[in-house]
């Protein structure tokens, strides 16, 4: 075996361990402190027996209580715009309607879950959209929104579609290069 | 087309001198579209214009000329040395942080404590992340293209490859 041979051997090696790192260390689903997390706690609940309450849920009125103690934490509160409820496995989801004249679908907005214990409702915040329109100037200093999702809050998948396109070359190379020389 | 049996290219000043003008620029315009976060584009658009650049140099002026300017050697190592940077730069950050931080935490790095974190990341993307991105697709791209259009191999066609024109049959 020629010594270039095995510094080859060498790398392909390395880059394997390193993958098999990258795939252990990849975030659990649904782990709060992880970039790529579906929604956030916002820390308000309500107590989930009190009168009507998912009467007027089921009804799509979210009551004025936790409208305003959504307010007092400085998010923007459902009641003060357009809103609806949707009822979904083990919550509801509150969509806001967003001020665009071109899309004006719905933003999904909160998220209020029903806990076993203790029996309370806990409002969370749907996280990915929103933390890329206003978080990510802050976050990651980068004014290009697609770029901060590409490389940052997403760079896993980047660079597994690097690793694609790389293979595919790699492909390419083993089944049309038979030159008998690099 | 000229008729002659074999030979269905050959020199066009025009075309190569209008090459020769456009390579350049084009080359110039595929790093602004790689290099850099506040336009549109990033590694994956640029290293494909890169490679463009590449593919109409080699088609105007043969695919020995063309492996002249990106000898195969290098095609190889750029292939991996982009993807290396990514990576690279994602083991960086647990090294560094002695295991604290996440792969692929820009943030991590020692060179947020000179600057901002949110600068650090952005730094990173813009010119590590992106430019390896880049490095990867233009040289996977360029290769595959070599190797598609690569018509000398073989015993019969061996003495023909010195010359550049007849490889082009």
């Amino acid at each position: 075996m020629k010594p270039i041979s095995a510094m080859a051997l060498l790398f392909v090696v390395f880059l394997g361990a390193l993958f098999i790192y990258v795939s252990e260390d990849i975030p659990d689903f649904g782990d709060p402190y992880s970039p790529a997390n579906r929604y956030v706690n916002l820390h308000i609940s309500i107590d989930a027996g009190a009168d009507g309450l998912e009467d007027s849920l089921r009804a799509g009125v979210i009551p004025e209580e936790l409208s305003s103690r959504i307010k007092a934490r400085g998010f923007p509160s459902p009641s003060e715009t357009e809103y609806s409820v949707e009822e979904v496995e083990g919550g509801w989801d509150v969509l806001i309607a967003k001020e665009e004249l071109l899309y004006p679908e719905p933003e999904k907005y909160y998220f209020l879950k029903e806990e076993e214990e203790g029996n309370k409702l806990v409002v969370y915040r749907y996280s990915i959209p929103v933390r890329w329109e206003e978080k990510c100037e802050e976050e990651i200093g980068v004014p290009n929104m697609v770029t901060a999702g590409l490389a940052d809050y997403r760079g896993y998948d980047t660079l597994g579609e690097t690793t694609v396109i790389f293979t595919a070359g790699i492909a390419v190379i083993l089944l049309l290069r038979r030159r008998g020389k690099l | 087309m000229n008729g002659k049996k074999g030979k269905i290219w050959e020199e066009n000043v025009i075309i190569e001198t209008i090459t020769r003008l456009m390579v350049p620029f084009i080359q110039i315009y595929a790093l602004y579209v790689m290099v850099g976060t506040e336009g549109a584009g990033g590694g994956f658009q640029g290293g494909v214009v890169f490679a463009a650049s590449i593919v109409l140099f080699t088609v105007t002026f043969g695919i020995s000329k063309g492996r002249k300017r990106l000898p195969e050697s290098w095609n190889a190592a750029l292939n991996s040395l982009g993807l290396y940077l990514y990576a690279g730069v994602g083991l960086l950050c647990i090294v560094l942080s002695l295991g604290a931080a996440q792969y692929l935490n820009y943030a991590a790095l020692p060179l947020s404590q000179i600057m901002s974190p949110a600068h650090t990341r952005a730094l990173m993307i813009s010119d590590v992340v992106e430019v390896g991105i880049g490095l990867t697709v233009m040289s996977i791209f360029a290769s595959i293209f070599f190797d598609l259009a690569w018509k000398g191999e073989g015993k019969k066609n061996k003495d023909k490859n010195k010359g550049d024109k007849e490889v082009q049959e």
